[in-house]
């Protein structure tokens, strides 16, 4: 029994599955920048929306309903390329003599000096960037929508004091706000988490790719302990930590909605 | 003494050439036992991380394994993610209209079918069976020519995805190399067995590499005819894959 | 723009796939969903902790994972249970499996929204109802269930937009069979051939986009005709929350 217990315990502390614990750092950072970068765009968004001037509302609409309107993955997959070839394009513009770009026989890039290598630490950065642009346009809705919820009076009064439009804006909508804001953010939160699992798509060995390969059944010794298919009960760990998050997340947001809440009128809370 | 020699030469080499410090990204899958996986310990390793760090040394390159799905190793390579492909990958004519291939370091491999022992499934006359194959191999594209037209073709990500599925009695049959199959059926122990004739397709496994990188794909050549001569790829070969080779030696 | 047009037709077949995914799990969800929400207002203790765990863990876990996970999952009975009863190749079919797994997740996320609603319906109109002696499936048919459609209509449409936009990932996770591939893999598949990701997401983007709005008006047409005995029917906002 005893003996059981140590196997597996050293089955499960092998390199591969610390690899595998170790990957979660990837799907924490992705969550906590695209949820920071999400906010950011958001209250970017928000501002455009609420902007006097009318191009500037029409690009705020427009980002957050076409971003919307679209399945996050496809975005998600979409930004990042689209990103690097942008940069790439911007590279051939200044570095690529004529004679490289006729020696280039690819499709992509130009010439082959503006070629930008992406690795982990690349792919991350971006995965969260599209993370944040994607969630964003949710959070843009979310904040315009509780902007729009600080009492009038709040910002007459503010007026009436003075203070600049700005002051306004940062010391009254934006403090304010987010009591009202703060359910809808924590709904957004709740999807940042979740699209985390797509980060293998962009060949970033997450968590749910080192599931599969650790799952995968292995017929030869030398590659490891010979097992079949159990691909599915390390999936299940990955539904009950996302499940764990979530509990987690909730509770945190409850706790902050509690405090927030303090000294503001009741009825804002619902 | 020659060996140290060699490698002055090429410590002389590097010297002049001022890029040769850049390191040279090899791209695998770390899915295909035993050439490419994912050991114990957590590493890359495998008969073509061997052999590449093998090459590397010989040709005085700085090399780094990245791991890239399979499905996407070629668009990756073209699109300058890193420079090299060593993932098991056949020669083929239709590969060589987008990217070059330096020499075979693993001669043509039949192409086989496995099935579980005791279906009595027969390759030749395959009608309304549920075939499977990793996508985007040369086993996917002979599969979709030649058993399409009456059989399903299932296409998983990777290979041992698909042998999951024969295990779990959700394909009829897999099509895939050999080399990767041979150690699989002698493995399980009697559970899973060849089937049918063995198909000759693709023209041996080689590392791929883009068209342009010429200089790059002259080193690996050199270097890989080095390690042929001084029986380096066989050694490895008996290592990874029992009973094969030598191919190489005289 | 010839290429455009190209990619247009190309991607149309493929669409189908996307569409097929969402009409096979919505209405299935949304009957799923109408006991969901019932089990977990029920003073039963056991079908009101059934139904709670269940909506809770659909919602607090990716669609992508519960792919895999019910995938694998149902291949590991494959051999025990679904070859002797000779359903094997149905079971584990991606055209059964995406609707099965979509059916369970917009269950769980529509439970909620009707759950919701039927907290709101006016407590009123039940206890007027009772008064006058209709049985329980009376009381749930003439009154509790149309107040409770009325107000979850709109948030439901949302979800409908959701799901569609869910059955992007169908693919990712299950084995495609032959050449039955969705917008997405299509797109993939033709960004790798010649790197134009800007032409061939766009065109995924815009059928995306033009079922959704589909969707958006035929709903919204049903909506109005929900709340026709209003003296002004409210019209549905066609941009909405769009957040699940």
């Amino acid at each position: 029994m005893s003996e059981d217990l140590a196997f597996w315990l050293s089955y499960l502390t092998n390199g591969k599955h610390l690899t595998w614990y170790a990957s979660f750092q990837f799907t924490i950072f992705a969550a906590i920048a695209g949820g920071t970068l999400a906010v950011i765009f958001g209250l970017l968004g928000a501002a455009l929306k609420n902007s006097r001037f009318l191009p500037l509302r029409l690009v705020g609409s427009f980002y957050s309903s076409i971003v919307r309107g679209v399945p996050d993955v496809l975005f998600f997959l979409f930004f990042p390329l689209a990103f690097e070839q942008a940069v790439e394009w911007f590279m051939a513009t200044q570095i690529c003599t004529p004679e490289a770009i006729a020696a280039q026989s690819a499709a992509w890039p130009p010439c082959r000096e503006a070629n930008w290598f992406l690795g982990t630490p690349e792919y991350l950065v971006l995965a969260s960037v599209s993370l944040g642009l994607v969630y964003g346009a949710f959070a843009t809705n979310v904040i315009h929508g509780a902007m729009r919820s600080v009492p009038r009076g709040q910002i007459e009064a503010a007026r009436a004091y003075g203070m600049s439009a700005s002051q306004v804006l940062w010391r009254i909508q934006i403090r304010q706000m987010w009591v009202y804001a703060l359910p809808g953010l924590s709904n957004v939160w709740m999807l940042i988490v979740k699209a985390t699992s797509l980060l293998s798509l962009l060949q970033i060995a997450d968590i749910v790719l080192w599931a599969d390969r650790l799952g995968a059944p292995n017929f030869l010794p030398t590659v490891g302990l010979v097992h079949d298919d159990w691909r599915w009960r390390y999936y299940l760990v990955l539904f009950l930590f996302y499940i764990l998050v979530t509990l987690l997340s909730e509770k945190v947001f409850g706790a902050l909605m509690a405090r927030m809440g303090r000294g503001i009128l009741s009825e804002a809370r619902t | 003494m020659k060996k140290l020699i060699l490698a002055a030469a090429a410590v002389l080499a590097l010297g002049t050439a001022a890029q040769a410090q850049e390191t040279i990204r090899i791209a695998t899958e770390g899915a295909y036992a035993p050439w490419n996986y994912v050991n114990e310990a957590g590493e890359l390793a495998g008969y073509e991380i061997d052999l590449g760090n093998a090459i590397c040394e010989t040709a005085g390159l700085t090399c780094e394994f990245v791991s890239n799905d399979w499905d996407s190793i070629i668009p990756n390579l073209l699109a300058g993610n890193y420079d090299l492909i060593m993932a098991g990958m056949s020669i083929t004519d239709e590969r060589m209209e987008t990217i070059d291939f330096t020499q075979n370091y693993f001669p043509p491999d039949p192409s086989k079918f496995v099935a579980m022992a005791g279906t009595g499934m027969d390759p030749e006359n395959l009608e309304g069976k549920r075939v499977g194959v990793q996508g985007g191999t040369i086993q996917a594209a002979y599969a979709e020519e030649n058993l399409a037209s009456n059989n399903t073709i299932v296409s998983f990500t990777t290979a041992d995805q698909a042998m999951a599925d024969l295990a779990g009695g959700n394909l009829d049959t897999i099509i895939a190399d050999g080399a990767y199959l041979e150690p699989v059926v002698a493995a399980s122990g009697g559970a899973i067995e060849f089937v049918g004739e063995d198909i000759m397709i693709g023209n041996g496994v080689g590392a791929g590499i883009r068209k342009d990188e010429t200089e790059l794909k002259t080193k690996i050549d050199d270097a890989l005819t080095a390690l042929k001569a001084d029986g380096t790829v066989d050694k490895l070969i008996a290592q990874y894959f029992e009973g094969r080779g030598p191919f190489y030696g005289e | 723009m010839d290429r455009f047009l190209i990619d247009l037709g190309i991607f149309a077949p493929a669409a189908l796939f996307n569409i097929y995914f969402a009409v096979a799990s919505i209405p299935l969800g949304f009957v799923f969903a109408v006991f969901l929400a019932l089990g977990k207002a029920s003073k039963n203790p056991i079908a009101s902790r059934l139904s709670r765990g269940f909506i809770y863990a659909f919602r607090g876990s990716p669609l992508f994972i519960q792919f895999f996970m019910v995938y694998s999952l149902g291949l590991s009975f494959n051999v025990s249970l679904w070859k002797p009863l000779g359903i094997s190749g149905f079971v584990l079919h991606p055209l059964f499996i995406g609707p099965l797994v979509l059916t369970l997740n917009t269950a769980a996320y529509t439970a909620e929204i009707f759950y919701g609603a039927l907290r709101a319906v006016p407590r009123g109109e039940v206890e007027a109802a009772r008064a006058y002696g209709m049985s329980p499936i009376q009381q749930f048919r003439r009154v509790i269930w149309p107040n409770l459609i009325r107000l979850a209509w709109p948030a439901y449409t949302n979800e409908v937009v959701f799901l569609f936009h869910a059955t992007a990932i169908v693919y990712f996770a299950l084995p495609v069979i032959g050449q039955q591939k969705d917008l997405m893999i299509t797109a993939k598949e033709l960004f790798e051939r010649d790197y134009n990701a800007f032409l061939h997401f766009s065109v995924a983007a815009l059928y995306f986009l033009a079922v959704s709005l589909v969707v958006f008006f035929v709903f919204g047409l049903v909506y109005q005709r929900l709340m026709r005995h209003m003296p002004s029917a409210p019209r549905m906002r066609y941009v909405p929350k769009w957040i699940r």
